[in-house]
């Protein structure tokens, strides 16, 4: 991990890195911004898995959740994405020697295979299910591991700033 | 009063227990926060829809029906976990202007989703204008959002 760690150390001494960390400010904005796109996006992937298990949202149609959603999703996924990117960019070395932020960046590209996956097959055929309680295993299962995956994230997320796993 | 009342919280036997746990609070934290994503996600497909941005071929009412049991279940949720962290920290939260600017715009907030929000989303589609519909949406996502803010607040200034 040579290479990566000399690119955290890297941008560990940008100057813009280190007036970020040194304001107390600017640096909780971006935090308080994380959270709530992070909450937007988490919060309407949980609608849209809801749905796809069966248990939330059943009065509209599957497809009409996810046209509607999806926008909102990729759009509040970009801020928590750009706000993450941030946080990181201003606390490089302190979130690389952190076990759980690892583990996060792993669970979060396991969620995207996942809503790829389930965008390439089992929505292929969302005609056939879109109206009835019939739902396909497929689409269950994508509900399923989302639902799963996304709370990691969050979990994973949120125990980062409790620094257990930090070698000392 | 109110000190007294918040300083006999502080020390109860739960508080200390929890507050010297070197894992609980993190719990708590953690699946308040848990909570809060499923709160955002029940009031936000509302409120898009209310906005005329969420599933528009379908009926306000019937998006804020399916809605509601997540609305109320997180509530609890979040209030279940909200309290064993006021409790432990509550001498800290009384003197903390967030922690009390947070409670009033909540209690606003609650108020408001509960009443005329409630009125808004479950009445017939007629009897509402779209401009009363965009009005009681943007209302929500202010109110909330300013909710957040603060939760988020205190717990890097208290």
């Amino acid at each position: 991990m040579a290479p990566l760690r000399t690119l955290f150390e890297w941008v560990q001494a940008f100057p813009t890195s280190i007036a970020i960390r040194e304001s107390l400010d600017l640096y909780s904005w971006i935090l308080v911004s994380h959270v709530i796109s992070m909450c937007t996006f988490g919060g309407l992937v949980l609608m849209m898995d809801l749905r796809l298990l069966g248990i939330g949202n059943m009065r509209t149609p599957f497809s009409q959740v996810y046209r509607t959603l999806l926008p909102w999703q990729i759009f509040f996924m970009g801020c928590s994405a750009a706000t993450g990117l941030l946080l990181v960019y201003t606390e490089p070395m302190r979130f690389y020697g952190n076990f759980l932020f690892w583990i996060k960046v792993v669970l979060m590209l396991l969620a995207g295979v996942n809503a790829l996956a389930f965008h390439r097959t089992t929505y292929l055929t969302v005609a056939r299910w879109d109206l009835d309680n019939g739902l396909p295993f497929g689409a269950k299962l994508a509900g399923g591991i989302g639902l799963t995956l996304w709370a990691a994230v969050v979990i994973s997320g949120r125990l980062i700033a409790y620094n257990w796993f930090i070698p000392r | 009063m109110l000190l007294r009342f918040f300083r006999a919280m502080n020390e109860m036997g739960v508080s200390v227990a929890i507050r010297e746990s070197l894992w609980m609070p993190a719990v708590f934290n953690t699946l308040h926060l848990l909570f809060l994503v499923m709160f955002v996600g029940a009031v936000l497909i509302v409120d898009l829809r209310l906005l005329g941005g969420g599933a528009r071929a379908q009926p306000v009412a019937d998006v804020a029906r399916d809605a509601e049991p997540w609305l109320i279940a997180a509530l609890i949720g979040l209030t279940m976990t909200g309290i064993p962290q006021l409790i432990t920290n509550a001498l800290r939260e009384y003197h903390s202007d967030l922690f009390w600017m947070k409670m009033a715009i909540l209690l606003v907030a609650v108020i408001y989703t509960f009443t005329l929000r409630r009125r808004v989303t479950l009445a017939e589609e007629s009897r509402v204008s779209p401009a009363a519909r965009k009005a009681a949406g943007l209302v929500s996502l202010a109110l909330w959002t300013a909710v957040l803010i603060h939760a988020r607040l205190i717990g890097l200034f208290t």
